[in-house]
């Protein structure tokens, strides 16, 4: 009975110490996570102007998400913002690829090089939207140089303002910034493939791009398919540039999804229908998670 | 051979040093435009290095009357440091009860926490705006510190390492009679310390170049961050250029120092991170 009494104390005192060590996580992770999100579940389905105060909530069913299929402005924010992801992960994908491959051989200043791949990287996106969109400007220095240095174009394009160029500076910026962290992710995969396979392709003498293509490449297929998830859910949130870059003009075009759900929400104060537009981001994401999860098992070879 | 393959070797540092080029040219562009004078910015052809370097620039920007990136700096590195300390102390403690303790609802509130690094901040911002309003904490540095005391994915990667000390170490401290707070900070928090190294820079990083939630949350300009001093630089009616750029290099020197210390903490950071999922 006795022995049954302490090891029941033991138990508590085991369950309120796991309580106590997780509780400061645990409160800031309901509050600042758990709550707002069911909030905003709520608020997708009422009609409410922050304005008009607390009685101005109007529950309206699912009409904010009807409304979301006529309204234009959202539909193409949606197909931007799946333009900027389709237009930046494979090309920043490759490009990483390579230079990880490059990167592992042995060439000379290699730690300096990487240093120059990571710096846009960790840099503020803010910052270096700003320096892009100088640079793409009508006398920029990309115009500059593609007009009167190389001369290869008559006119200068305006990259920030044509309907379907300023897209590009956008994407550009994307696989600038992008390329640095899918490089550190690949070196440590490039690291992680066993040393004999090469050895092995040494003694029947292959060369080196038969070695990317037929030993490198399947053996990280795990990671190029992590990445794509990744890069593709960065993608999706994409603001801070597009925000930058049509700051003080009237074009919206580029526009993207958390621009539109940003710019109903903090600029027209319609919380209720930015929520429900919130929504929508979220379950994109959801759904190439869930891509991600089906597709490990079917596409990845170890 | 040797001949041959240092040649190799000089041939493919310069194919990449040639490709770094495109990595570096829009950061030299925007630091020699820092410093010239406004129209100097965009003549042509475009000098690399200025007839006369201004460094006045950058004291403009530092102690500008309207906004000074001394104050600005003062602002991001409160919320940076507060909220990178805090996150560690709260996530550690947490990855120790998710590793050695063992209680009731733990893998329940281990799947939540490791779901919610789905939900983007979109999703919870506008709620988040309601209360900050509603407690005070709007325009408060605070607004942007208390959210990121809690870090999903910090607690993942400091749970792992936590996982991968051998349990001896444990068991042996609790047959001395050490109850849980002694055995996590005499011995877990030592142990762990490269990998609380490599949490404290990304993290310090990601939230020193937030950009979303400080230009909801902190709109009177002597609480702005450096990414929105960037941005006011940017809208300022005068388009100063130089000064922008000036602003923008000051944002991503701090980083830059960091980054180049603590290096191997980060690339670890993400790599570990990165291949595990």
């Amino acid at each position: 009975m006795v022995g049954k009494h302490a090891s029941n104390k033991a138990l508590v005192k085991e369950n309120l110490a796991g309580y106590l060590f997780i509780g400061p996580s645990l409160i800031i992770f309901l509050l600042f996570v758990m709550v707002p999100m069911f909030a905003s579940v709520f608020l997708s389905f009422t009609d409410w102007n922050f304005l008009s105060g607390l009685e101005g909530i109007k529950l309206i069913g699912l009409k904010n998400f009807s409304l979301m299929l006529k309204d234009e402005r959202f539909r193409y924010a949606i197909s931007n913002t799946f333009i900027y992801a389709i237009g930046t992960v494979p090309i920043s994908l490759s490009v990483a690829m390579v230079l990880a491959y490059a990167l592992n051989s042995k060439i000379y200043g290699k730690k300096v090089l990487r240093l120059i791949f990571f710096i846009p990287y960790i840099s503020s996106q803010v910052a270096l939207a700003a320096v892009f969109k100088f640079i793409f400007r009508d006398n920029g220095l990309l115009n500059e140089f593609l007009v009167k240095t190389l001369q290869i174009m008559q006119t200068a394009p305006d990259w920030l303002n044509n309907d379907s160029l300023n897209k590009i500076p956008i994407i550009m910026l994307a696989i600038w910034t992008g390329i640095g962290y899918e490089l550190i992710v690949y070196m440590a995969a490039l690291q992680a493939v066993p040393s004999d396979l090469y050895e092995a392709a040494d003694i029947e003498g292959t060369n080196s791009i038969q070695k990317f293509r037929y030993i490198t490449f399947p053996m990280i297929t795990p990671t190029t398919f992590y990445l794509v998830i990744v890069r593709f859910i960065a993608v999706f949130k994409i603001f801070a540039s597009i925000n930058i870059m049509t700051l003080g003009t009237s074009y919206d075009s580029n526009t993207s999804m958390v621009m539109e759900i940003y710019r109903n929400s903090f600029v027209h104060y319609a919380f209720g229908y930015a929520s429900a537009e919130s929504l929508i981001l979220l379950a994109l994401i959801l759904l190439i998670t869930g891509i991600n999860f089906l597709g490990q098992k079917k596409w990845v070879h170890y | 051979m040797n001949k041959t393959r240092t040649a190799f070797r000089i041939l493919n540092t310069m194919i990449i040093a040639l490709f770094s080029l495109a990595f570096l040219i829009p950061m030299l562009w925007m630091i020699s435009s820092s410093l010239k004078t406004t129209p100097q910015v965009f003549t042509y052809p475009f000098r690399w290095i200025p007839e006369n370097i201004r460094w006045v620039n950058y004291k403009t920007v530092w102690t500008s009357k309207d906004l000074p990136m001394l104050r600005v700096f003062y602002n991001s590195m409160f919320i940076t440091v507060v909220s990178t300390v805090g996150q560690l102390i709260f996530a550690s403690m947490a990855a120790y009860a998710f590793a050695r303790i063992e209680f009731k609802g733990k893998r329940f509130i281990f799947t939540m926490f490791l779901a919610s690094m789905m939900i983007p901040v979109q999703v919870t911002i506008i709620p988040r705006f309601m209360m900050f309003k509603t407690v005070g904490l709007y325009n408060s540095l605070w607004a942007l510190i208390i959210p990121s005391l809690f870090g999903a994915s910090t607690i993942f990667f400091l749970r792992q390492a936590h996982l991968g000390l051998p349990n001896e170490l444990v068991d042996a401290a609790k047959v001395d009679g050490a109850n849980h707070a002694t055995v996590f900070s005499l011995i877990m928090v030592p142990l762990t310390i490269p990998a609380l190294v490599s949490m404290a820079v990304l993290s310090f990083i990601s939230t020193w170049n937030e950009y979303l939630a400080p230009l909801i949350f902190l709109t009177k300009p002597k609480l702005y961050t450096v990414s929105q001093a960037v941005r006011w630089y940017m809208l300022d009616e005068v388009q100063r250029y130089e000064l922008t750029m000036a602003a923008a290099t000051s944002s991503i020197i701090p980083i830059l120092i960091i980054f180049i210390f603590c290096q191997k903490y980060f690339i670890e950071g993400i790599a570990t991170s990165g291949i595990k999922g």
